[in-house]
């Protein structure tokens, strides 16, 4: 052991190796600061690095090297770990090397660190020691990557010196958010593939799986921060198949991993697994921690809300859950009141609800999948006020049914009263541009919702509104002249005046035209007249049998006069047969597999569970063979 | 161990910054400022009272025929009846 009055730099190494030698990997992690300001300490050891190993002296560099050799026990038979001293070389190389005036530098220095650490983390035997140093180094790392993403302006001049400015753009840009993902990602199969003890669902966490969890929250943070959760799907499969029992972990780890999971499921559209394991994170959660139960609440509530479960005042009033009301409760009244234009103008593009959604990863599931739901309470309440209801008092009578002939005035009704809105606020409608509620004006395509007419398929296609002279005019003059072509090189040559660029103009090109609506049912006040149906009610009633295939209306549907009818209504009622509830059908269907994939859970025991909550218990044989199959 | 301690530059247990009780805007999961907690110290208690509390709302169906919207459908309704 060094005397008081050796270098820094000796005391220094002597306790690393004292340390390594107690096998205490907490206090290594804490000797190795990297983090600026560093104390007077770690400063004066960097001036006697810069004058005893000087950087460009590959001789002493050398030199360091062999001291930090020593500092590892040297045992017969075993294989020394030699990634140990070379890690400990560029740890006192980086703290003599670095220059935090560029943050690039610092970084790819750090990351070398890292990688170097994650290598003597991979030893079987002393790896587990600088488990806390792979920890510490992955946060900073973690730390530097996120913060340089939001201020990329501190970088941009050290890429462009670089020579990797955005211009070349056929190579995927890789992030040093997601650079850094990567490097955690090395750390977290370290931790997993530990073979000491019992690995896998049987195991504890002991060594190094004691840092599965870690490493994967801090990999799924970053991965979440740069977008590319595409990344993490390996590793929640590695989880499945390798990690014990989460359960094993501590409750901070538990409640990160279980919330990271759950957005994970979310935004791969699996909502019934992503709420369980959101309401998980959510229920283990420390009752103090509101930042945390708030970011599982915007992720859970969502979650909820799609399969029809709405959050209740109780909830929203917490305190964690301040401000989300303001979001969501708009939501479910739209849901609720059925009005399908006013819902999609909320989470329209161009609406102010939009931003919050869209951030925080929700608006796009929301959008979509909710949209089914607003039309199942406007096809109820039609049914309610304009249906025929069944008569309890008659010994035969037809099935209670809806005409859909009652829903397309409905949705026309609504339609006209956003046109009106839009001219100025009345009623429960705000003001809007209301362009799904001039779909019934569309010439071609939905007459239901507003979509951009393509202009290659859309009649309506008229040169004279450009306003600019066009030499061509003719309905093909998008072909014949468009605004830019590319020419036999297959270089695009702009073509602002719009001269002819191809083809003769008087030519019949109506065998080449394409028509997606082929079928087209015209709008002809005659074909109404005859009781055909229109382009509006073929639309109805796909929604309508959307809404039948989902569960989510029961009956039928008869096409030719079009009803909806619900039969086997008399020991309930019409409304609760025909139109049941969403979430308890979402939930009959979804909870027969309770799994959520990435979430381990501990062997069931062979025996049943004695005092476990009692009741009628199932159990599940979905693993169980036929006798005699392997 | 002795001089190890007294050698070990500084601390580097930096006290956990507390978060103002004012929520704001926070895309992040912030770390814990615990490791490990008990299941009372968890937001459900297994097994007290706290546990029913009525989170979701399962049965929302708006069935107030005297509110805005369902009352201008019904007239709309009536009123394309008996014009057909």
């Amino acid at each position: 052991m060094a005397t008081p009055g050796s270098s820094v730099l000796d005391r220094f190494l002597s306790s690393i190796g004292d340390l390594v030698r107690q096998r205490d990997g907490a206090q290594l992690q804490d000797f190795l600061q990297i983090e600026p300001p560093l104390s007077d300490i770690y400063q004066q050891m960097v001036v006697e690095l810069r004058q005893r190993y000087p950087a460009e002296s590959p001789q002493k560099d050398a030199e360091l090297l062999r001291r930090c050799e020593s500092l590892i026990p040297r045992s017969k038979g075993s294989s020394s770990w030699i990634a140990f001293p070379t890690f400990m070389k560029l740890y006192l190389t980086f703290l003599r090397d670095v220059n935090v005036e560029n943050l690039l530098e610092t970084y790819n220095l750090l990351k070398g660190l890292l990688n170097q650490c994650v290598l003597a983390l991979g030893d079987s035997q002393n790896g587990v020691i600088v488990l806390p140093t792979v920890l510490y180094l992955c946060k900073v790392l973690a730390k530097l990557a996120m913060g340089l993403d939001r201020r990329p302006d501190l970088i941009a001049h050290l890429l462009r010196l670089e020579g990797r400015s955005d211009q070349d753009e056929s190579v995927e840009k890789v992030t040093l958010v997601e650079k850094s993902a990567n490097v955690v990602r090395e750390a977290f199969i370290k931790c997993l593939t530990d073979r000491s003890g019992t690995p896998g669902v049987q195991g504890k966490p002991e060594g190094r799986r004691v840092g599965i969890y870690l490493m994967a929250n801090l990999c799924l943070k970053l991965l979440f921060q740069c977008g590319k959760l595409r990344n993490a799907e390996q590793m929640f499969a590695s989880i499945s198949a390798q990690s014990p029992p989460l359960t094993y972990f501590p409750a901070s780890q538990r409640v990160t991993y279980l919330h990271y999971l759950g957005r994970y499921l979310f935004s791969n559209s699996l909502f019934y697994p992503a709420q369980i394991a959101l309401q998980a994170a959510y229920d283990q959660c420390h009752r103090q921690a509101l930042q945390q139960k708030r970011v599982i609440l915007t992720y859970l509530i969502p979650c909820n809300i799609i399969m029809g479960r709405f959050p209740s005042r109780q909830l929203l009033q917490r305190p964690e859950a301040q401000g989300l009301a303001e979001k969501f409760v708009p939501i479910c009244q739209l849901i609720a009141r059925g009005d399908y234009i006013a819902f999609r103008e909320h989470l329209a593009f161009d609406s102010p609800a939009n931003e919050w959604f869209a951030r925080k990863g929700i608006l796009l599931a929301l959008r979509n999948r909710c949209e089914i739901i607003v039309w199942r309470s406007l096809a109820r309440k039609v049914f309610i006020h304009g249906g025929f209801l069944g008569d309890p008092a008659a010994q035969r009578s037809p099935p209670p049914y809806l005409y859909l002939k009652k829903l397309e005035t409905a949705v026309k009704w609504l339609q006209s009263r956003h046109v009106q809105s839009s001219l100025g606020a009345i009623g429960f409608i705000s003001p809007s541009r209301a362009l799904d509620a001039k779909a019934g004006e569309n010439a071609a395509g939905s007459q239901i919702i507003y979509k951009v007419p393509d202009p290659d398929f859309a009649d309506s296609h008229d040169p004279d509104t450009s306003g600019t002279d066009r030499i061509v005019s003719s309905k093909y003059d998008d072909y014949l002249a468009p605004g830019a072509c590319f020419d036999a090189l297959g270089q695009l040559q702009e073509n602002p005046a719009h001269t002819l660029a191809d083809g003769d103009p008087n030519a019949d090109y109506s065998q080449h035209e394409l028509d997606p609506y082929a079928d087209r049912n015209t709008l002809d006040p005659e074909d109404e007249a005859q009781g055909k149906p229109t382009p509006m009610m073929w639309e109805i009633e796909s929604i309508l049998a959307s809404l039948l295939t989902q569960g989510l209306l029961r009956g039928y549907l008869t096409h030719g006069n079009p009803r909806f009818a619900i039969p086997g209504a008399r020991a309930r009622g019409a409304i609760p047969t025909g139109f049941p509830n969403v979430w308890q059908t979402i939930y009959a269907r979804e909870s027969e597999d309770d799994n959520v994939p990435g979430w381990v859970k501990p062997p069931k025991p062979a025996a049943a569970p004695i005092g476990a909550g009692g009741g009628g218990r199932v159990v599940n044989l979905s693993g169980a063979r036929p006798v005699g199959i392997q | 161990m002795s001089n190890t301690t007294q050698d070990k530059p500084e601390p580097s247990q930096q006290p956990q910054q507390q978060n103002p009780p004012v929520l704001e805007e926070d895309d992040e999961f912030e770390d814990f400022p615990v490791e490990d907690w008990d299941q009372e110290e968890a937001e459900k208690n297994s097994g007290v009272a706290n546990d029913n509390v009525h989170l979701w709302e399962e049965s929302w169906d708006d069935d107030d025929a005297a509110e805005d919207f369902s009352k201008q459908l019904q007239e709309e309704l009536k009123k394309v009846e008996a014009s057909s």
